[in-house]
C-alpha cells in the first residue's frame, strides 16, 4: 500500500475570474482570547490561541450559502502572520479559494498592515487588492466585530473603496431574487427590520443565527500540509475616488424579535438569596436608564458628550469643548 | 455509503505517543494519517510539568536544540508536610542543566504540536478537529479501521493505533481495554500562575533557563495523593494528585485542595503576587503494571495512556517519556507487520516484546508494588507528620535539657502518629525491595 486512495487533487480552487458571482469573505483571524492590559489597552495575543471569531465563522458560512445559491464562488481572504495558515487550509478545506497578505512580523513591506486596527482604510485597500485577481466582487462579507480590540470600521471603509451599498450588523442574509439580498438587523426592544440591498454590497454580520459547516474529511486531508496562496505583491493605490455609486439599501417590514434562550454562568456561593441576587442583579446601584429625544443630530451629539462628561469620561474644557478625562471615572 | 479514505495505518490522538506512533511509521515509508480531537496537537493537554527526553535521543538527534522548553529542571525538590511544617531533601546539579540534560518543563501545547511537526514532516498526514467515534471491523471482527465525526467518513487501514489518552473509548470498544476502575486512577489538578521570570529566579534559586521540580507529599488532607510545583519560564505550575475514589468520597473539592497548598507557609512566599492563568483537570492511570490492558489485538494497538502507561512510583512520576516510548515501538511493531503482512495480534506480538525489553514495561513491571506503598495509608497520612516532628524535634535546642537521641525521638514521634517501629521497619523493608 502506498497511500490514500481518495484524495482531490485540486480541492482548493485556483484564483480566477469569471466562474460565476463572486463572494469574498474577509476574515479576521486572531487570538480568540486576546489579553488586555486593563490599564494601556494594549493586547497581547498568543499565536496557540488563534481561530476563526465567530462572527468572522458565521460570514464564511453566510458567504457559502449564498453563493451556493447563485451559482457562484467564494474566496477568503486576511491579513495575518504565517501562523493562522492553520486556520486558512480548514477555510480552504471548505472549497473556498484562499489567499493570505502577510503580517509585519514575517519581514515584508507591508508596514500598513503591523497592527490590523491600526489603519483599516488601508487594510481595506490591501484586501481588495488580494482579491483582485478573482474579479469584481459581488458581495464582500465580514465579522460585524473581532475580537481583538477592532474598531469594527472596517466594513465602511470596503463599501466605500468598492463604491458599494453596505449593510452592516445583520443577523440574517438571504438571496432576494438577481442582484439583491434580503437580510435583517437588530432593532431595539426585540424587532428587526428587513432591508433590501442591491449588488454589489459589503455586508457584516453577528456571530450568530448560522453555524459554519464542517469540511468533509477529504477535505480536510487535502488541504493538510499545503501551502496556502500568500500575496506579496500587493501594492496600495494612491487615495482615489471610489470606484462607483452604491445602490440604495430599501427599509422593508419590521416584526418582533422572539430572542433565543442564553446560558448564564451559575452564580458562586451556596446561600440560595444570594445566588438569586446575584442571577437577578437585584439591589446593586444602578442608574436607571434614560431617554432623550433630541431633535436634531447636533443635539444629540451634545447629549451624549454631556452625558460623558457627567461620568467623568470626558473633560469639560472652557470655551465649552471637551477633552478626553485624565481621571479615573471609576474612581 | 460513508466516504472512505485508506492508509498503511490511522493513529488516533496525536498526544505524544500518536505523534511517535506517526513518526515512527512516516519514516518507514508507510502512509499514516494522525486523527486529532482538538484543533490542534496539544490543544486540550494536561499534565503536571516534567518531560524527561532522553528517549528521545534517539528519535530527534540534539532535541534540545529546537524542543519548545520551558526551563530545564536542575533542582529536584522532595519535599512531605503538615499544616505547618515541612522536610525537604533538596538536590541541585549543574550536569541537568545542560546537554544533553535530563528533564525540563514545557507546555504541552508547544511540545505536542512540536513532535507532531515532526510527524507530519516526515510525511505523515495530521487531521485535526475530528473525533475517531468508534471502530470499523470487517467480517471476521479484525479492526480495519475508525468512524469519524465527520459526516460519517472512515479511515481504513490494516493497523490503528489508539492513543487516545486515558479512558480510550477505542480500546475499550475493542474490548482490551475494560470498564474504567476509579481506584485504578488518580484526578490531577493544576493551577498556572503567572510570576515575573525574575521573581522565579531569585524565589527559587535558579537563573536564565534553570527550573524547579518539586514534589510534595502530606498536602492533600486524608486523601491519598501528592503536591507538586513546577517553574515554567514566566509562569508555574501548582496542583495536586489525589485518589479519584477518595476525593469522592471525602466531599472536598479538588480546587480547595489547591487552595490549601498555595496558601502553605513554606508555599504561599513563593508565589506572592502571582495571578491565576488557567485551571486544569485530568484523570490520570495510575493503577500500574497490574492494570495494564492487554496491548495489541487483530488490527490495533494501544499506547500512551490508552494502555495506562503512566509511571506514579513515589519517587519517580514520569508519563510524557512513557507516551513517546510506548508510541514510537508500536509505530515500529506496525511497519514490521505490514512489512510481513500480518496485522493480526500475533503479528503485532512484536509491539509487547519490545516494550518489555526496553524501560517502558521495564520500569513498570520492575516497580509494579509502589503504588500500593505510595498510597498506603501510613505513606500518606503518618509518615510525613512523623518526619517533620523528627526533624523539628532533632533541630530544637532544648537548653538547659540535653539533646534528646535519635532513638528517643523516633520512639516520640512514632508514637504521636501511631506507628509501632514494626511497620517503620516493615514499611522500610518493602520500600527497599521496591525502590533498591
Amino acid at each position: 500500500m502506498t497511500g490514500p486512495d481518495v484524495l482531490p487533487g485540486s480541492h482548493v480552487p485556483a484564483p480566477q475570474a469569471g466562474d460565476g458571482p463572486l463572494v469574498v469573505a474577509c476574515l479576521r483571524i486572531g487570538d480568540l482570547r486576546p489579553a488586555v492590559d486593563p490599564l494601556d489597552g494594549s493586547v497581547t495575543r498568543d499565536r496557540w490561541g488563534v481561530g476563526l471569531p465567530p462572527a468572522d465563522a458565521a460570514a464564511l458560512e453566510h458567504a457559502l450559502r449564498v453563493s451556493a445559491a447563485w451559482g457562484g464562488r467564494v474566496v477568503g481572504v486576511c491579513v495575518g502572520p504565517r501562523s493562522v495558515e492553520p486556520v486558512l487550509r480548514e477555510v480552504a478545506a471548505l472549497g473556498v479559494a484562499v489567499v493570505r497578505v502577510p503580517a509585519a512580523d514575517e519581514a515584508d513591506a507591508h508596514r500598513y498592515v503591523t497592527e490590523l486596527a491600526d489603519d483599516e482604510r488601508a487594510l481595506a485597500r490591501t484586501l481588495l487588492a488580494a482579491v483582485r485577481p478573482f474579479g469584481p466582487p459581488d458581495l464582500v462579507l465580514c465579522g460585524d466585530r473581532s475580537v481583538d480590540r477592532g474598531t469594527g470600521a472596517l466594513p465602511a471603509y470596503l463599501a466605500h473603496e468598492l463604491g458599494a451599498a453596505q449593510a452592516l450588523g445583520l443577523v440574517a442574509l438571504q438571496p432576494n431574487g438577481p442582484g439583491a439580498l434580503l437580510v435583517e438587523r437588530r432593532l431595539d426592544a426585540g424587532w428587526r427590520e428587513q432591508l433590501r440591498v442591491p449588488l454589489p454590497a459589503v455586508c457584516s454580520v453577528e456571530g450568530a443565527g448560522v453555524r459554519l459547516r464542517r469540511a468533509s474529511l477529504a477535505g480536510a486531508l487535502a488541504v493538510d500540509g499545503v501551502p496556502t496562496p500568500v500575496d506579496r505583491s500587493l501594492e496600495v493605490e494612491a487615495a482615489g475616488s471610489p470606484t462607483g455609486d452604491p445602490g440604495s439599501v430599501h427599509l422593508g417590514p419590521t416584526r418582533p424579535y422572539s430572542p433565543r434562550t442564553r446560558v448564564l454562568p451559575p452564580p458562586e456561593g451556596d446561600d440560595p438569596r444570594l445566588r438569586l441576587l446575584a442571577l437577578t442583579g437585584a439591589l446593586v446601584a444602578h442608574d436607571p436608564p434614560t431617554v432623550v429625544q433630541p431633535e436634531s443630530a447636533a443635539e444629540a451629539a451634545d447629549v451624549l458628550l454631556d452625558f460623558l462628561v457627567r461620568h467623568g469620561y470626558l473633560d469639560a474644557v472652557p470655551g465649552g469643548g471637551v477633552a478626553p478625562s485624565t481621571g479615573d471615572p471609576t474612581a | 455509503m460513508p466516504e472512505v479514505l485508506t492508509f498503511d495505518a490511522v493513529v488516533v490522538g496525536a498526544g505524544p505517543a500518536g505523534a511517535a506512533a506517526a513518526l515512527a511509521l512516516a519514516r518507514a515509508g508507510r502512509s499514516v494519517v494522525l486523527v486529532e480531537r482538538g484543533p490542534f496537537p496539544g490543544a486540550k493537554n494536561v499534565y503536571g510539568g516534567v518531560v524527561y527526553g532522553r528517549v528521545l535521543d534517539d528519535i530527534v538527534p540534539n532535541w534540545w536544540e529546537e524542543v519548545p522548553v520551558e526551563r530545564w529542571v536542575v533542582r529536584r525538590s522532595t519535599m512531605m508536610m503538615t499544616g505547618t511544617q515541612s522536610l525537604s531533601v533538596d538536590f541541585r546539579t549543574d550536569a541537568w542543566g545542560s546537554a544533553p540534560y535530563n528533564g525540563m518543563t514545557t507546555l504541552r501545547s508547544h511540545f505536542d504540536a512540536w513532535l507532531a511537526g515532526k510527524a507530519t514532516g516526515a510525511g505523515a498526514r495530521l487531521v485535526a478537529s475530528t473525533v475517531a467515534t468508534g471502530l470499523v471491523r470487517d467480517g471476521a471482527g479484525r479492526v480495519v479501521g475508525v468512524r469519524t465525526d465527520r459526516d460519517g467518513a472512515e479511515l481504513h487501514a490494516p493497523v490503528v493505533i489508539a492513543c487516545d489518552g486515558v479512558n480510550s473509548f477505542l480500546a475499550k470498544e475493542a474490548g482490551l481495554l475494560p470498564r474504567a476502575e476509579a481506584s485504578h486512577h488518580t484526578l490531577g489538578v493544576k493551577e498556572v500562575l503567572d510570576l515575573p521570570h525574575g521573581a522565579i529566579n531569585e524565589r527559587f534559586g535558579v537563573q536564565d533557563h534553570e527550573g524547579v521540580d518539586m514534589e510534595i507529599l502530606g498536602c492533600t488532607r486524608e486523601i491519598p495523593g501528592g503536591g507538586f510545583l513546577y517553574t515554567n519560564a514566566d509562569t508555574v505550575s501548582i496542583g495536586v494528585v489525589v485518589s479519584l475514589p477518595q476525593l469522592a468520597a471525602s466531599g472536598v473539592r479538588p480546587e480547595e485542595l489547591v487552595a490549601d497548598l498555595k496558601a502553605h507557609p513554606t508555599i504561599a512566599p513563593l508565589l506572592r503576587g502571582s495571578s491565576l492563568r488557567e485551571y486544569a483537570a485530568h484523570l490520570i492511570p495510575e493503577g500500574g503494571y497490574d492494570t495494564m490492558p492487554a496491548l495489541a489485538s487483530d488490527g490495533m494497538l494501544v499506547a500512551g495512556d490508552a494502555g495506562a502507561m503512566t509511571l506514579a512510583a513515589g519517587l519517580w512520576l514520569e508519563g510524557v517519556n512513557f507516551a513517546i516510548g510506548s508510541g514510537y515501538a508500536a509505530g515500529r511493531a506496525a511497519d514490521r507487520a505490514l512489512a510481513a503482512g500480518d496485522c493480526s495480534a500475533r503479528g503485532l506480538a512484536s509491539y509487547r516484546t519490545d516494550l518489555e525489553s526496553q524501560f517502558v514495561l521495564a520500569d513498570h513491571k520492575r516497580l509494579r508494588k509502589a503504588p500500593s506503598l505510595v498510597l498506603s495509608d501510613r505513606v500518606q497520612q503518618r509518615y510525613p507528620g512523623l518526619l517533620c516532628d523528627l526533624a523539628e524535634g532533632m533541630f530544637t535546642v532544648t537548653n538547659p535539657t540535653p539533646k534528646a537521641g535519635g532513638l528517643k525521638l523516633t520512639r516520640a514521634a512514632a508514637a504521636r502518629y501511631g506507628v509501632s517501629l514494626r511497620q517503620l521497619a516493615t514499611d522500610t523493608v518493602r520500600g527497599l525491595r521496591i525502590f533498591g
